[in-house]
């Protein structure tokens, strides 16, 4: 009987350290960049890199979660050259776009209508807490309508997050 | 319902890929090191992209023009996938109210074929 009872002491011994086990953690004010999806060029027409769907290429998206209203700028920027190409002897004319594609929460639906948008780059107050994805456009013109040569083209957006 | 979708949302985005970058603190403070003169403050980065290996650190006033600074160990950082890396910044006392961000940004490898891909720079800002 007194080994049993010992036994279901030492048990519960054991279960109240297990209880007091603990995990810490603090939620910071922070601005967390995600690549949700890496873009592709699709290749149309000889003259033409372009990553839209219809055409076989992929929209880059980019997730920003914010811990913290008000804290932060998105600023992101498309590409206006490549990073890596064969040897280019003429001009590539660049287009692109940046937009909110989906939200967390819908006070951030007027994202788009409030942005900044100057050059290549596109700038957003993240005046809500959340995840807000954003989709990037991007097309590439070679010459007037010259076949780019073959090889391999890299192009990069630029995602930044900046404390206000 | 309602949480039905919210769960699906954390389920879907649980199981993703992690492909995030972070730094903290937002505002970090300059306080005295060990070095008279010179001030320091302490950032953490976390890689959570497998396609990045490499981040450079820099430090811009508030125009984004670049400062005098010393990180440890410098100012290229090596950090594994998942990985964190503790950067102390150094700053001269001179530079003090000038230094006004600390950046990181991810460095591409290049050789992706016919990819555009993401750099991402996520900055703090000194308070």
């Amino acid at each position: 009987m007194k080994k049993v009872l010992a036994a279901a002491v030492a048990s519960l011994a054991a279960t109240g350290a297990l209880a007091q086990t603990e995990i810490n953690g603090t939620v910071d004010s922070k601005c967390i960049v995600m690549t949700d999806t890496a873009g592709v060029f699709g290749n149309p027409s000889p003259n033409m890199l372009t990553t839209d769907p219809q055409n076989g290429g992929v929209q880059p998206v980019i997730r920003y979660d914010v811990i913290a209203a008000d804290f932060y700028k998105a600023v992101i920027s498309y590409p206006v050259e490549f990073t890596s190409s064969p040897a280019l002897s003429d001009v590539v004319n660049w287009t692109g776009d940046v937009n909110v594609s989906e939200v967390s929460d819908t006070l951030m639906s007027d994202y788009d209508a409030n942005k900044i948008t100057y050059n290549n780059t596109h700038e957003y107050n993240m005046s809500v807490a959340g995840s807000t994805w954003f989709k990037i456009s991007s097309e590439a013109d070679y010459g007037f309508a010259k076949s780019l040569p073959a090889g391999n083209y890299t192009a990069v957006v630029m995602a930044e997050c900046i404390p206000l | 319902m309602r949480n039905l979708k919210h769960y699906l949302a954390m389920a879907a985005l649980a199981s993703g890929p992690a492909v995030a970058h972070e730094l903290t603190p937002t505002y970090p403070k300059l306080t005295p090191s060990y070095i008279p003169g010179v001030l320091s403050t302490h950032v953490v980065l976390w890689n959570a992209r497998q396609d990045i290996g490499y981040y450079k650190v820099d430090v811009f006033d508030a125009d984004m023009n670049p400062v005098s600074f010393i990180a440890t160990g410098g100012d290229l950082k090596k950090v594994d996938y998942l990985g964190r890396a503790h950067i102390e910044i150094f700053v001269r006392e001179e530079d003090q109210d000038k230094a006004t961000y600390i950046c990181t940004q991810s460095k591409l490898s290049r050789g992706a074929a016919q990819r555009s891909l993401v750099a991402s720079n996520v900055c703090s800002k000194i308070r």
